[in-house]
């Protein structure tokens, strides 16, 4: 042995969490913990009807009672805020125009009206209660199949129809591909669903009428597209906006964009020259933030005798609620869904259809996944082709996804394929189900009367994805930027664009940043979550782009940074700096254990004295563009019971086989992987945000809204493959593939214990399932 | 109308007028300022909010302050050793990784803890059971089972 200690490699540990100090004591501090001087609160007066328009809001009661210091309506908002709009220079698609708090017309059960903002929480509710609506109520656009209705009214008076966008589109020869081939159809109606973070949202807005300076403290995912979004509809100057995001319990996308809460809140603090604080409730949360999912996707796939998928013929019509999340317009989720479409399988013919309507509904916003109805209804046509042709669900899943050997490939709709294990992953998924045995445990049950199931489903998850996959969706993946400083005390602080709210970036980041400068973990601090401090991206915590991305931009930086100090340590050493090394924060000559000098002492000298043409702050600012690869995907299996008296589904066994690349943090990474099958589990049997067909919100609690308990989540087996790194940043995300996949690996296995019998909605309750049962 | 109310928090005594309306969560977050106890839904379902109150689990959202008179209330600030260290749970969440976002945090540590106490030898099934009324959206609750289950090896 020489005795050289090797540079710590903090990479690929399941080290602890960095964010657990803090939350498991109860010191993480949530938006509802923050207390201002002065501080106000406000809660919102929300419409009871669909739609409607509004003859009267009655407010005078409410301002007299005590305690309240002001009730705004669209009348005070009025010169304070600009209405909102999806920006001008989206092609093809009509533009709502509309108000934070509704003028006009309700559109929707839990549509802002008014705020009311006093002393405390108690009385603002009191207030709330003597407020008086009077509506003159509108037939309600409760579906698609209402907004596709002429004779219904349209939501938006300067829009000609309830229609807000269609596209087609063809790849490859379709006409060719159907030419004599045979054709399974498939309809997938998912229903809403809504993301339910445990935090629901909120915001304190603070304006200080002296300096002019608006600070607003939110919970969001994307603290810098949010002060976009307010300096411009506040007319605020951008360098007069702070977003300073606190600990966030949990988004799942729901807390992206400019809410319309975030806009009155904000106005009133401007107002009222005083911090103004609203936090939601739950039954707000879940009547009015955002749902998402329940498309109606129909499919026709041309296929041979042998399975062979040859091309797919696809409509998706879309119910986007009444009004969009800024600054997604309308026409966002089409391309994403049409560009993944194909999934793990060579297909080389897509022809493509999407309508976008809107209904008197709450919000569309992008949950977890937001393709996912893509793999959903792949995933089931996959097995319903294997069903008509008499075929083995597995069969066709390997005669049609991507080999090795075939790769690099594109897909029909654009992106590269490149570095991905679909086949293999199939096939150690099927060996660890322990597909036979379970057939023959299968047939076995059926004859003592016992229902029992095994489905897959395969996926690849753009994490985030290679180069040219946002330019087929004909948008711009934008580059991640993070800064690196070391500090007097040779410790490092990197501050990252990412908002994370679960996702352990504090850990993960510091994980990257202290392998590369050669320091312990303990001597790592992250930032995020200050539009003053971090840079800029208009996402920041959303797509998968953290472990590629944010990874790759946090280790460009500190790379940089270390380059600085070797820089200074050479000069300060008399040493050449391409012969020294940062071992355990100390910089020493390569290979000599016993030489060198303590990381803290240059980082002091180049701080107080650097030595001539050097920079004396030991900063960097990287930025990272999107790698080769991109992919994580796999296959997930799924093994249920199904109790023919009650209809009840039981998952008896969940695994998974996956490839995301190199694991930062592998307990971090089976947490993603875990908590998205979780939700998919909910979507798959339980959750569903039901409108009834006036388009009044049936699930407003959690008492009607069921979310997954430790009772129907599985124990989650996992297996990681490892591909071939196509980058030195071969780290992928792994927020997203749980979510997708579950639902389709459920649905197949319940399908499959029922004897293959067509299931074209979710949930799959034991009320449905019976049904199902009773054909 | 407002009525006192004297109650022990983590074995301090605590005394304070409140109106007879004030929930035991809102007085323990705004009044005491002990913020780690967190409203998720504030009716009874997610079990953010839970609390020890005597020693058995309570949603301190469905609770009035007024409820809890002469109680001994335990929250997650409760749950530090006299040094400041992580107690026994607290370890075993931290290497487990239990949880992510920590919202619903406070109420599994104390559900479990409460669990411990009375049965320091749990099954698994009895750690799923008796978590069972807290919801988690990051997790899929696998960590969590996990870290109570050590916590119990490690005798918490």
């Amino acid at each position: 042995m020489s005795g050289v200690a090797p540079a710590q490699r903090f990479v690929g540990q399941s080290v602890r969490r960095v964010e657990d100090r803090r939350i498991l004591t109860g010191r993480g501090r949530y938006i509802d913990d923050m207390q201002l001087p002065k501080m106000l609160h406000a809660v919102f007066v929300r419409s009871s009807v669909a739609h409607g328009r509004i003859v009267s809001v009655d407010v005078d009661a409410a301002r007299s009672m005590p305690g309240v210091v002001a009730v705004l309506t669209a009348l005070e908002l009025e010169g304070q805020a600009y209405p909102l709009s999806i920006q001008p220079d989206v092609p093809n698609v009509e533009r709502p125009v509309f108000t934070a708090l509704a003028s006009d017309k309700v559109r929707y059960v839990g549509d802002p009206i008014a705020v009311v903002v006093a002393e405390g929480r108690y009385a603002a509710e009191d207030a709330r209660d003597a407020i008086v609506v009077d509506y003159d109520p509108l037939e309600a656009v409760a579906s698609i199949e209402h907004a596709e209705n002429p004779e219904r009214p349209n939501l938006f008076d300067d829009i000609p129809s309830n229609l807000l966008y269609s596209e087609h589109r063809e790849f490859g020869d379709v006409e060719a591909a159907f030419e004599g081939a045979r054709v399974v159809k498939l309809t997938m109606r998912p229903q809403r669903v809504a993301h339910v973070p445990m935090e629901c949202r909120g915001g304190i807005a603070d304006y200080n009428s002296g300096s002019g300076d608006l600070i607003y403290y939110a919970t969001t995912q994307s603290p810098h597209g949010l002060k976009l979004g307010l300096s411009g509809v506040l007319a605020q100057p951008a360098e007069q906006v702070r977003v300073i995001t606190p600990d966030v319990g949990g988004a799942f996308g729901q807390k992206a964009g400019l809410q319309r809460e975030d806009v009155a809140l904000c106005v009133a603090s401007r107002m009222l020259g005083r911090p103004v604080k609203w936090v939601e409730d739950r039954v707000e949360n879940m009547t009015s933030a955002s749902h998402a999912r329940s498309e109606i996707l129909e499919i026709s796939a041309a296929v041979d005798d042998d399975g062979t998928i040859r091309g797919l013929d696809v409509t998706m019509r879309l119910d986007v609620g009444a009004y969009p999340v800024l600054p997604f317009p309308p026409s966002f989720l089409g391309p994403i869904v049409r560009t993944m479409m194909t999934g793990p399988y060579h297909i080389p013919a897509l022809r493509w259809a999407n309508t976008v309507y809107a209904t008197n509904k709450a919000s569309y916003g992008t949950y977890r996944g937001p393709w996912a109805i893509e793999t959903l209804a792949r995933e089931a046509l996959v097995d319903r082709i294997a069903r008509e042709l008499g075929l083995d669900p597995l069969d066709v899943r390997r005669r049609n996804v991507y080999t090795v050997e075939e790769q690099p490939t594109e897909m029909v709709t654009g992106p590269t394929i490149e570095g991905i294990r679909a086949s293999e992953a199939l096939e150690r998924a099927a060996e660890l189900a322990g597909e036979r045995d379970f057939r023959a445990a299968q047939a076995k049950a059926r004859e003592e009367g016992r229902l029992i199931g095994l489905g897959y489903s395969s996926y690849i998850e753009p994490a985030p994805g290679p180069p040219n996959l946002f330019p087929s969706m004909e948008s711009g993946l934008p580059p991640e930027r993070a800064y690196a400083r070391l500090e007097i005390d040779g410790h490092l602080t990197v501050t990252t664009a990412q908002a994370p709210h679960g996702q352990g970036h504090e850990t993960t980041l510091a994980q990257v940043a202290a392998t590369e400068m050669g320091i312990p973990l303990e001597h790592v601090r992250v930032i995020h979550g200050d539009t003053q401090l971090t840079p800029f991206s208009v996402i920041g915590t959303g797509g998968s782009r953290a472990a590629t991305m944010a990874s790759g931009a946090a280790l460009l930086a500190t790379r940089s940074v270390k380059e600085k100090v070797l820089e200074i340590a050479g000069h300060i050493m008399e040493i050449s700096p391409s012969d020294l090394e940062i071992v355990d924060a100390t910089v020493r000559p390569k290979g000599d254990p016993a030489g060198g000098m303590p990381l803290a002492n240059v980082a002091g000298a180049a701080y107080f004295a650097a030595p001539p043409g050097e920079d004396a702050g030991l900063r960097s600012s990287s930025v990272m563009h999107e790698p080769p690869g991109g992919w994580s995907g796999g296959t997930h299996a799924c093994q249920v019971e199904i109790d023919p008296q009650t209809g009840v589904v039981e998952i008896t066994r969940y695994l998974v086989v996956e490839d995301c690349g190199e694991l930062i943090n592998p307990a971090i990474v089976e947490g993603q992987i875990r908590g998205g099958i979780a939700q998919g589990v909910g979507i798959a049997l339980l959750e569903n945000a039901l409108y009834d067909e006036e388009a009044n919100f049936l699930a407003g609690t959690f008492m009607d809204y069921l979310v997954p308990t430790v009772m129907e989540v599985p124990r989650i087996e996992i297996e990681h493959l490892e591909g071939d790194a196509l980058h030195e940043v071969n780290y992928r995300g792994v927020g997203e593939g749980g979510t997708i996949a579950a639902p389709p690996a459920v649905l197949n296995a319940v399908a499959d214990a029922l004897g293959g019998v067509p299931i074209t909605t979710l949930p799959m309750t034991p009320e449905r399932v019976l049904e199902l049962i009773d054909g | 109308m407002s009525v006192e109310v004297t109650l022990t928090v983590n074995g301090v005594q605590r005394s304070a007028t409140v109106e007879p309306r004030r929930t035991l969560a809102d007085f323990l977050r705004e009044d005491l300022e002990l913020t780690g106890t967190h409203l998720g839904c504030e009716h009874g379902v997610c079990g953010a909010c839970t609390v020890t109150v005597n020693g058995a689990s309570a949603r301190s959202c469905l609770m009035l302050a007024v409820q809890a008179n002469g109680a001994d209330v335990t929250t997650i600030e409760g749950l530090l050793e006299a040094d400041g260290s992580f107690g026994v749970l607290q370890q075993a969440c931290a290497d487990s990784h239990a949880f992510q976002c920590g919202f619903c945090t406070p109420g599994f540590l104390m559900a479990a803890t409460e669990l411990l106490a009375e049965n320091p030898k749990p099954t698994e099934d009895d750690v799923r059971e008796a978590i069972s009324g807290n919801l988690c959206r990051c997790t899929g609750y696998e960590s969590i089972v996990t870290a109570v289950m050590l916590a119990a090896e490690r005798g918490a």
